[in-house]
Order: C-alpha cells, then structure tokens, then sequence
C-alpha cells in the first residue's frame, strides 16, 4: 500500500477526468449506437443493430470517401514532407524561422480552409499564377472540389508529417551518407538503402499520424468540397445527430469512425518513438 | 567511538542482492574509500549513508545514534556528486547558500559564509556565474565548496571526478584531500579507480558483489591481499595455484610454508591459518619478479625458468610473457639492462619470484 | 556540401556548379511552403481590411471588436482555466508516471491519451451525449472546460513527463543532503528546473483551447460562444464578410504572437515531441 500510494494519489485526478470526460463518454457513444434515433434518451430505448445494417447498405460511399481523401491528403504529405524534412535536417541553417512559420497551420483548419477561401477565390493572390497555368480563378473552387480537399487537408497535417521524419532522420548519423557516398553510391541509392530504411520507421509513423488526423476530416471538406467530398463521416454524423436528431446513427458512424482512427494511432503508436513510447 | 558505524547493513532489490552484510567503523577525522568495479555496491552503500536509499537490513549510526529512520536533510552529511549537481537556475553564490536558507540563518551570515567558502576553493570572484559558465573543474569545486558550507559532520563522495579528463582528476583529488584534512572531517568516498583511492585514503575498504572483501590500509590491500578478488583487481598479479607441502609455525604464531605450484617450491613467510595440503593460490606481481642470471645467488621466495613467449616494450618497462612449466607468467622489468641477461638462442630465462602472497583456495572463488 | 558532389567524376570547374543550383533549389522548395503556410492568413488580413468600393480600412476591425469582444473574452477566460486546471492535473500525474511505481503504467498513460486520438467530431458527439442526458452540463461554461481539459491535458502531460525524464534526479538528492525538506526540494528545485517543459504545456494547451471550434460546435450553448466558434457561425450566416475575415486576423495574429513570446523566453528545446517540436 505504501509502495503505490504516492503514485496512485498524483495520478488520481487525471485518471478521474480521463474517465469522466473521455471514456465514459466513449462508451455510452456505444451504448446510443445500438439504439434507434433518439429512443436513448426515453424511458425505454429501442435496442437495435440497425445503424450498422444503415451504414453497411447505405453509407459505404461515406467510409469510403472518409478513407479516400484521408489517404490521398497522406500521401500528399509523405511526398512533398520527406523531401522537406530532409532539407530542413540537413541544409537549413534558419530551422527557428521554419518552426515559427510552420506553426500557422496548428491554429487549426477554421482559419486555414477560411483562408484558402481566398487564396483560390476569385481575384486571390494567385489569380496570375492560375490563369497563367490556363486555370480559371473564377471558378477554381467549384471546378476541382476533390483536389483543393485534399491540399487543405494536406497542408493542416503536413507539419505532423515533417515533424515525424525529421525526428527520424535527426537520428541518422550524416556520416552514413558521407561513408556511402565515397563507396560510390548515387544520390538515389543513398536515398534507397540508407536514409530510408534508417528512417523507416519515422516515416510510418508520421505518415499513420497524418492519417489518423486527416480521417477527422470536418471544416476542409465542408469549405473547400462539394457534395461528394462533405459526405464525411464527421461531417455527415454532425449532421445525423445535430440536425435531424438520429443520435442512433451518429453514434455508429461515430463508433466507425473511432475505430478507424484508433486502428490506426494504435499502429503509429507501435512505430513511433516518439515522447511518450518509453 | 566511531562517527560512522555500519552494522550488517544490506540492500535487496527484489531477489538480487546489492549490499550484502558490510560493516565498518568509521573513525573521526578519516578518510576512507570504498573501491571496487562497477555494480560492486560501494554507491548503494554510500547512498544509503546519505540516507537516499533505505536498508533493508542492519543498521547505520551516526555517534553511536542510529539514523535509519532519519531522512536525509536531516542526517547533516555532504554528498559530492559524479556530474557535480549544481543547480543550474542558480548563481555560484546561490548554489553555495543553499544548504544554509534551508535552515534559519541570518543573511549577514550566509554571506560570510559564502565569501569564505568561495576563497576556501580559491574562487572568490566567481560568486555571480551560472554553473553553465564554469569550467568542469570549477564546477567541482564549487560542489564541494556548498557541500562544506553546511559544515556536515560527514563528508560522501561518489567517484566525484571520474566525469573530469585526467589532469583534472589528478589535481582535484589532491585538493579533496586538502579540503578534508584542513576541516578534520569524516569522509568516505566512493571510486573504481585504485590509484585514486591509494593516493587520498587512510583506509581502504575493497568491495565485491556487495560484500567488503578487505578492509586496510594501502600497504594490508597491495602486499597483503587476503581474497583472490583483492590480490587480482588491486594492480596486476600472477595467480598460481598450488598445494601446501611444509607449514613451520614461528614463535610470533607466524607461519612459513612452502607450496608446490608450477613445479617448483615457492617459500611464503608470515601467512597464518594454513595446513599442510591446502590448495592454495600464490599471488605474485609482475614488478615482484625479477630476471637473474644463471649462475646469481639470490634471494628469493622461488627460483624458477621459463621461456620468453613474448616481449613488449612500453617506454621505461619491458612486459615479458614468460612461460614456466606451462603457466604463463606476467613480468615487468624496468630498465633494459635486465634484457640482456635473456638467452636469444633458447629464449630461456631465469626468474625470481618475490613478495608472494597467498589465498586459501576456497570451493571455486578461485579459477 | 550537397547530395550530388560528384565523387568520381573529377572534372573541371564549369560555369554552372550543379550543387550550388540544387542547394538554390532546396531554399526555395523550403520556402514555397513556408508561403503557403501564411498565405492563407495573410490572404484573410487583406479581405478583411478591404472595403465594398475597393479602397481599404480598418472599418472591419472596429465592427469586429465591437460585436465580438465578448466572445474574445470567452475564449481567454476558457482557455486560462483549461490551462489552470491542467496544470493542477497534469503535473502531479507526470510525477506520479516518471517517479513512482504505477501499475500498469503503460495502459494508464494510454487511458489518460484516448481523448487524443479521438476524431473531434466523434469526441463532440459523446460529450453532447454524455453531457445531455448523464451530466446536465449541456451548454454550460464548466461543460466547454471540462471537454478542453480532457482533450488538452495530455498536451500539458507530453512536455512535462519529457521534462521530469530529463531532469536527473541528483538535484533533488543534492537539495536533500543539503537540508531542504521534500517540499522545499520540489518549490525551490524541481519546479523551477521543470519551469520550461510546464511552459511547453501552457502553450500547446493555450493554442488548441483558444481556437477551437469543433467539439465546442457540438457542445457550446447558443449564447456566450467562444471566438472560434463565432467564426465558425458567421461562415454560414455572414459567409465571407471583412468583419468575419478580421476576427479570424485577431485569433491568429494573438496566436501567433504567444507562440513568438515562448519561443523567445524558453526556445523549442522543450517542444520536441509535440507538433511544435
């Protein structure tokens, strides 16, 4: 008793709110995804697996959606990221300046998405640059729903990925690509058999965390999409709950949605050694 | 009566056992060291002197008071720390103050205080550096000027320089034992290295697996090894095994016994407590072994030849390998005068074994 | 220094060093993301300072500052005690997991960081829920800072169980052999020393709390609406308007300049392992 009481009472509190807050929550939102509408909320709730069947026979389109631009919004990242937190690693005297930028993003897709608003409106900033390229400004914003997704949603989750593979690639001696390129390796095999298996699993990591958020996917979609892309499951199980009052489905697709991200930080979690992977 | 006394005092963690039964009585104004390789317990044992680990078993007494329950600020000890542990959010001057605000003392008198200690170390205008700003040296010696600025009745180092490069090290530990021999108080200090514990103790105690193995001075430890762990981890020895064939009780209940080992006799003087038959190991030191020419008379507690395996010259000794009747003997000769005496035609050479010491072989202590 | 200096190819000088033009080009790559970063935030403080006949004012701002400063109130009184309350949290169980024996220590550290990986949009449902029919805290202040709490403090715990590793634990011994009892240890030397990482805490918990807008969508009342939830509104109702545009400036820019402000004061060393890192 005496060995774990100190440890027990600290902890007590965050145990405490943790539980309260987030995984009692949790599982009466599993509780309410086996009920019909609303009926959770009455005397006697209508027990159903019907939001399931509902999902599987009618909202597959959504999932599928959810997962699509989840996983092109990361490979957008693990693309365009690698390439950066290399160069940020390795070649970057100016990194505070980087950091200081890079931190716009993490106030939140709100503002982002509102701001890429104008950035591709009409009369926006790269208007010349657009209509260069024969891209008309005017429209741009209706005409490519799909593409513009899935930069928003890369640019809020890009710095999670930069983030991930510079940790990884800090941890690669420079010396390694010093001693492979004098064994005659090219810039591509340098690339092949030593920084990427070195830093492997950083990159997964990153890439399962930009996933993971990128699934969550609510403000880019409704702002920057049109009706096929803000058939995400947040979006969607926002709108099943909170306006037309089927708290049963929301909370499946919510559940559904859960798993997916869980599955998936589980993953990044084996991966990653980041802070907390003691 | 002793300023610190440790009786049967031990250490489990779980099933392993860190400090094993070590008992001392620390006398008033000394200045012992515990030694011993890494994993030995000599720190567990400091650190629970320091009250920062509880025994499990035994007693620690301060003058005679028992101070297990007592917790460590209130023990009245110093502890020099390996990586000096110097409150880096803190000026010199408020690193040394420390120890003196934790109890209520007049601001007049800490000041005081701190000036002398910062002339005692020799740095009188370094009150307002951070510790991030002096060197390693420096660093250390502002850890034992707080240290002392308390004036604790014990003074506890564990292996204070062994993060310092090697100058460093031999410079400050001179200026520990100044420090200790002006202030005429206890200290134990704790090291794995041996010529730092030679140079600076009154006593050394050697530890092993969390057991004392001998406790003495530098003389008892180098010449009179009672275990096999003290004759081979104190300097270099030959370990050779042997069977006691004569023992001549001496009127001083001294004894001389001759042993058989590596075919020949060696003659051992002042041993005690050995029979005729003990399998016994005589230790004896490469710098104990002296190349002779054939026809010398010498003295010696065995003659023996051998051929010259290998030679090495390392600047003012010369490190034979020389094998005697299969055993490979360690020698070191200073001076190459000595070298000529070698016969380069058969490589034999004639050896004689001085200062030997002699352990009981015990079940399988000993290889 | 580049990744093409030829190693074999020992040829002479030419007019146009391949690795000073790969090295030009890994500049501007950084920095063509480092514009669109800002862009879209300089792009929003240029709508909001225009004006219908085209010529520019701050009209925007002071509309903004009238109708919304209550809702800026909000958010700063929401976001101080999230970050009071996670600071009395967080710091005793970043001790608790680094300095004493926990059972189950791994899955504890998981529990406490559920709500993290959780979607926002699914973490707002459940609290709706929770909060409607369990708890009666539905559109209650203290509902918005109990979802901030459960959603941030594992930002607050991050940085502090990183900084409480790091601290080597001979500076708290060495207090306690020179007298200064076990609190004393704590106010005077392991606070102190631990002053960066709880800062880390502050921040990230300042900067999630003060802009968010999608848990609190699902559980914020209609009235006494955080700023970013107002933001949020306004699209639907105001759309695009200047005023709208400037409040959205307001948040980032206060943001922003918080963020500046630690960087300044403490550097990023204790930000490693969080976004920021």
């Amino acid at each position: 008793m005496r060995k774990y009481g100190p440890g027990g009472v600290l902890l007590a509190p965050a145990v405490l709110v943790a539980v309260v807050f987030s995984i009692v929550p949790l599982i009466y939102l599993v509780r309410v995804s086996l009920t019909s509408e609303s009926t959770f909320f009455f005397a006697s709730p209508e027990n159903t697996l019907d939001n399931y069947r509902t999902i599987w026979n009618r909202y597959l389109p959504h999932v599928w959606t959810t997962i699509r631009l989840a996983t092109a919004a990361s490979f957008f990242d693990l693309i365009f990221g690698f390439p950066f937190a290399y160069i940020l690693v390795r070649k970057i005297q100016y990194r505070d300046v980087v950091r200081v930028l890079m931190i716009f993003p993490l106030f939140g897709p709100l503002y982002l998405t509102y701001g890429l608003r104008f950035v591709f409106g009409a009369n926006g900033p790269l208007a010349p640059l657009l209509d260069f390229l024969g891209l008309d400004s005017r429209t741009l914003l209706f005409a490519y729903p799909e593409q513009l997704t899935i930069i928003g949603m890369a640019i809020f989750t890009f710095p999670f990925m930069v983030m991930n593979i510079a940790a990884a690639l800090t941890n690669v001696d420079p010396t390694l690509e010093e001693a492979a390129r004098t064994l005659g390796a090219k810039p591509r095999q340098v690339l092949t058999r030593v920084l990427l298996p070195l830093s492997w699993p950083g990159i997964l990591a990153g890439f399962l965390m930009c996933f993971g958020w990128n699934l969550g996917v609510f403000i880019v979609a409704m702002l920057l999409g049109n009706i096929e892309q803000q058939r995400v499951l947040s979006l969607t199980l926002y709108q099943k709950a909170m306006s037309q009052f089927d708290y049963g489905l929301g909370a499946a697709m919510g559940i559904v949605l859960m798993a997916l991200a869980f599955s998936v930080t589980w993953l990044s979690l084996r991966f990653s050694r980041g802070a907390l992977g003691a | 009566m002793a300023r610190v006394r440790l009786v049967d005092v031990t250490k489990h963690y779980g099933d392993t056992v860190a400090v094993d039964r070590v008992s001392a009585d620390i006398e008033e104004g000394e200045f012992v060291t515990l030694l011993g390789p890494s994993g030995c317990g000599k720190t567990t044992t400091l650190r629970m002197v320091a009250g920062l680990v509880d025994p499990s078993d035994g007693q620690i007494l301060f003058d005679d008071q028992v101070v297990n329950r007592v917790p460590t600020h209130r023990r009245q000890v110093g502890l020099a720390f390996q990586s000096h542990a110097l409150f880096p959010h803190m000026s010199v001057a408020k690193n040394i103050a420390f120890g003196l605000t934790n109890t209520r003392v007049a601001k007049s008198v800490v000041n005081a205080r701190v000036q002398e200690m910062l002339e005692l170390i020799e740095m009188p205008d370094f009150a307002d550096r951070m510790p991030g700003q002096l060197s390693g040296g420096q660093q250390q010696r502002v850890a034992l000027a707080r240290m002392l600025a308390t004036d604790p009745r014990v003074l506890l180092f564990d292996e204070p320089l062994s993060a310092l490069d090697r100058n460093l090290r031999d410079t400050l530990k001179y200026s520990i034992l100044e420090l200790q021999r002006r202030t005429g108080k206890t200290a134990i200090y704790v090291t794995h290295d041996q010529s730092e514990a030679f140079a600076i103790s009154d006593r050394i105690f050697v530890m092993n697996q969390g057991r004392v193995e001998q406790a003495g001075t530098q003389l008892d430890i180098y010449l009179r090894p009672e275990t096999a762990f003290v004759a081979k981890f104190v300097g270099d020895n030959n370990a050779l095994p042997g069977v006691v064939t004569t023992v001549t009780a001496g009127d001083d209940g001294q004894q001389t016994v001759v042993v058989d080992s590596i075919g020949t006799q060696l003659r051992i003087e002042g041993t005690s407590g050995i029979g005729v038959g003990d399998h016994v190991v005589v230790f004896v030191r490469p710098e104990n072994i002296e190349v002779v020419a054939n026809d010398e008379a010498v003295m010696a507690a065995g003659i023996v030849e051998g051929l010259v395996d290998q030679i090495v010259f390392e600047g003012p000794t010369v490190r034979l390998t020389v094998v005697v009747n299969g055993h490979p003997l360690s020698v070191n000769i200073s001076g190459v005068d000595r070298l000529t005496l070698l016969d380069t035609q058969s490589r034999t050479v004639r050896l004689a074994l001085n200062q030997p010491a002699i352990v009981k072989q015990n079940g399988n202590s000993v290889e | 220094m580049s990744a093409i200096t030829p190693t074999r190819r020992l040829e002479p000088r030419n007019r146009l060093n391949p690795g000073a033009l790969l090295s030009a080009l890994q500049h501007v790559y950084i920095w063509v993301w480092l514009v669109i970063f800002i862009l879209p935030f300089l792009t929003t403080v240029v709508r909001s300072l225009e004006t219908p006949q085209g010529g520019y004012s701050i009209e925007a701002y002071r509309f903004a500052w009238n109708a919304f400063s209550p809702n800026l109130w909000i958010s700063v009184k929401l976001t101080v005690a999230t970050i009071l309350i996670n600071l009395v949290i967080a710091v005793p169980a970043a001790f608790a997991i680094i300095r004493h024996p926990v059972p189950g220590k791994r899955f504890v550290l998981s529990a406490l960081n559920v709500s993290l990986y959780t979607p926002g949009a699914v973490m707002g449902l459940s609290l709706a829920i929770t909060y409607a029919y369990l708890l009666k805290i539905q559109g209650t202040t203290g509902g918005l800072i109990a979802a901030y709490t459960v959603g941030t403090f594992p930002l607050m715990l991050v940085p502090v169980i990183v900084a409480l590793r790091d601290l080597p634990e001979v500076y708290g011994e060495a207090a306690r052999t020179l007298g200064a009892s076990r609190l004393r240890t704590l106010l005077r030397i392991e606070l102190p020393l631990l002053g960066p990482g709880i800062s880390a805490g502050i921040l990230l918990t300042f900067v999630i709390v003060f802009n968010e807008f999608l848990v609190t969508l699902f559980i914020a009342g209609k009235s006494d609406q955080p700023a970013a939830l107002v933001i949020y509104g306004l699209l639907g109702r105001a759309g695009f308007a200047p005023s709208t545009a400037a409040l959205a400036a307001i948040m980032q820019f206060t943001s922003f300049m918080v963020v500046l402000l630690f960087f300044k004061v403490f550097g990023s060393r204790y930000l490693k392992g969080t976004y920021l890192g």
